[in-house]
């Protein structure tokens, strides 16, 4: 599906991946962001080609490297906002219990969702979802996010709001995105695009 | 969140769908009941047998094997690989089954540190009647004394008393069932016919219940005096030796010992009531069986529910490894799952088990069989409860692992593509 691709993301980059749908954006970002393996070639991470690592390396790159958001908000359901915005410093467990609570707290509160903490996400609304889903991302802060259509399952109104936040997140943090989208309504502002047409990059 | 997540998730996964998890932990609950249950009964059962048939019973029983055929003596003229001798219809000589030197075989047995309690006996058929009516059953002539000293008859009367044995001269006693299927309550008086014909009126001075059927139904006492004057022979006739043994266990070794001493046949109680030892393993078998086909299902049961439950829970498995979970903690979790319905429902089980076998240890069932007890008696054995746990944690566990591990297979990438 995927032709040619030779692509490298730097760090400190807001980066989108753009296209009609079609074109093999989510693939190239499921590639790149080691869900999906099977692919020819070489996708280096820091220093690292991922078809070499084990199962288990590979978790551990996940939970300490990468970020994830996607469109359908992927939260654990039963769990509260707090919760889930900590797991994955749980599994890192290089924090102690009440610092990795405070910790989370500093990221909802970054999130303008403090007051949601306690409650189930599953009583959240569709762009309070998508806000603890960046919060989970940013908890183990991560050498790279990787965005599927972040804003893809969320009206205008909280589009903005989502965009605002991953935009204020590259400028304030520094932080690494590599995003896909095909709303192009708000990416003036990002660093590059890269076109995606057919499975190869457009130049431009 | 507590400190670990795992365990968090897998209670809220049991707490998400309370119905499965109460079900499936209800077929080990059963699982376990019957578990406890069963083997709390057929062994109660088997125990109080045991137990009864060693009080009733001697540890080593001598006598004289009166089936023993002498082989053909023209075997020891001709050589047998040469010549072909066949004599059909061999008869056992007409010989009494008397001990001969009984009582210094008594003396000699008495002497030996092992032995508790030797008591010499007669016994021989005998027709019991009460005007019209009569039973046959076995009369054994003992000396009451030391015959108490074994078997604690005195525990077992229901009416009379053993000493009246002595001090009435015609005294019989009777089993209870004997005396009940010819009518007969203390102080009446009633005839013994002996094969021989040899008829003697005797006064009932006492009955008898062991608990053992066939014992109260067949067997009556009385001095060894009057069983050698309806057998027709003279004062030193005995034919049985009972032994009563310090340690049951070594019944066998010495029964051996005292066959080659004094060359009369000796059978321990193990020989003496073999047929109900095998009854017994049989009925283990099918005891095990019935136990290991009930926790299979459960386990199935187990199976199912945590297989149904990973397809619903498919997105949690794809957050879990999208976000740094390993295999091993996926696995972990469906694994945990399980082993908690196991311990939980195998808990529930050893409870109800426990109660129900209780209960059914008061309620009075005055059971006729092959014994009779007023009570169930219930082997509450803590051996059964820790097995039956550990058996309910293997089969969930088992049962838990193969779904968990299919889960822990799963790639996030099929689960986020087909979104």
């Amino acid at each position: 599906m995927l032709k040619e691709i030779n692509l490298t993301v730097r760090s400190g980059e807001f980066a989108a991946i753009v296209g009609p749908s079609g074109s093999g954006k989510s693939t190239l970002l499921y590639v790149l962001s080691s869900l999906d393996r099977e692919y020819e070639g070489e996708v280096i991470f820091g220093d690292v080609e991922l078809k070499t690592l084990s199962n288990r390396k590979l978790a551990r790159l996940r939970n300490r490297s990468i970020g994830f958001i996607f469109q359908f908000h992927y939260l654990l359901a039963d769990f509260t906002a707090l919760d889930n915005v900590m797991l994955p410093g749980l599994k890192l467990g290089e924090l102690p219990h009440e610092e990795l609570e405070e910790k989370a707290m500093q990221k909802l509160d970054l999130l303008g969702i403090a007051d949601q903490a306690t409650k189930r996400v599953n009583k959240l609304s569709g762009g309070q979802q998508q806000r603890v889903s960046i919060a989970r991302a940013l908890i183990n802060e991560p050498q790279i996010i990787f965005c599927d259509e972040p804003t893809g399952n969320l009206d205008s109104k909280n589009a903005l709001i989502v965009y605002d936040m991953l935009k204020n997140l590259t400028r304030e943090f520094d932080q690494t995105i590599l995003m896909v989208t095909h709303d192009d309504s708000y990416l003036s502002e990002i660093d590059r695009q890269i076109q995606l047409l057919d499975g190869r990059i457009l130049d431009r | 969140m507590n400190r670990y997540p795992i365990l968090k998730i897998v209670i809220t996964h049991l707490i998400s769908r309370k119905r499965q998890t109460i079900v499936s932990m209800l077929g080990v609950t059963f699982g376990i009941t019957v578990f406890i249950f069963q083997a709390g009964v057929i062994t109660g059962l088997q125990d109080f047998f045991i137990e009864k048939t060693i009080n009733s019973t001697a540890h080593i029983q001598i006598y004289q094997d009166k089936n023993q055929k002498s082989p053909p003596v023209l075997l020891s003229i001709y050589d047998e690989e040469q010549t072909w001798v066949s004599v059909p219809n061999i008869k056992s000589k007409n010989e009494l089954p008397k001990l001969k030197r009984g009582l210094q075989i008594v003396e000699i047995l008495e002497s030996y540190p092992e032995v508790t309690g030797v008591s010499p006996s007669l016994s021989t058929q005998a027709i019991f009647k009460i005007g019209v009516a009569d039973v046959s059953g076995i009369i054994n002539g003992v000396n009451i004394r030391k015959e108490n000293r074994l078997f604690n008859l005195e525990n077992d009367m229901v009416s009379g008393s053993i000493i009246r044995l002595e001090s009435v001269n015609n005294g019989i006693i009777l089993g209870s069932g004997l005396a009940e299927s010819m009518g007969a309550i203390l102080n009446d008086n009633i005839t013994v016919v002996s094969p021989g014909g040899v008829a003697l009126q005797m006064k009932v001075v006492g009955i008898l219940e062991t608990g053992l059927r066939e014992l109260d139904n067949s067997r009556a006492y009385s001095s060894i005096r009057n069983t050698q004057k309806l057998m027709n022979v003279t004062g030193n006739y005995i034919t049985n030796i009972n032994i009563k043994l310090e340690d049951v266990d070594q019944s066998g070794v010495l029964a051996r010992e005292f066959q080659s001493r004094f060359g009369y046949t000796a059978e321990d109680w193990k020989d003496a009531n073999e047929g109900i030892f095998s009854v017994f393993r049989v009925q283990n078998i099918v005891t095990y069986l019935v136990i290991i086909s009930i926790l299979l299902v459960s386990g199935f049961g187990i199976f199912n529910i945590l297989s149904m439950m990973i397809y619903e829970k498919m997105n949690d498995i794809a957050i879990l490894k999208s976000i740094g979970y390993t295999d091993v903690d996926v696995r972990n979790v469906f694994l945990l799952e399980a082993l908690i319905i196991g311990f939980l429902g195998g808990l529930l089980g050893l409870v109800i088990g426990f109660v129900i076998s209780w209960i059914t240890s008061i309620i009075p069932t005055n059971i006729e069989g092959f014994v009779s007890s007023e009570y169930l008696s219930i082997n509450f054995d803590p051996l059964f409860y820790l097995l039956a746990f550990l058996f309910g944690l293997v089969a969930t566990g088992i049962a838990g692992y193969l779904p968990a591990k299919k889960a822990s297979k799963i790639d996030p990438i099929n689960i986020i593509r087909s979104q």
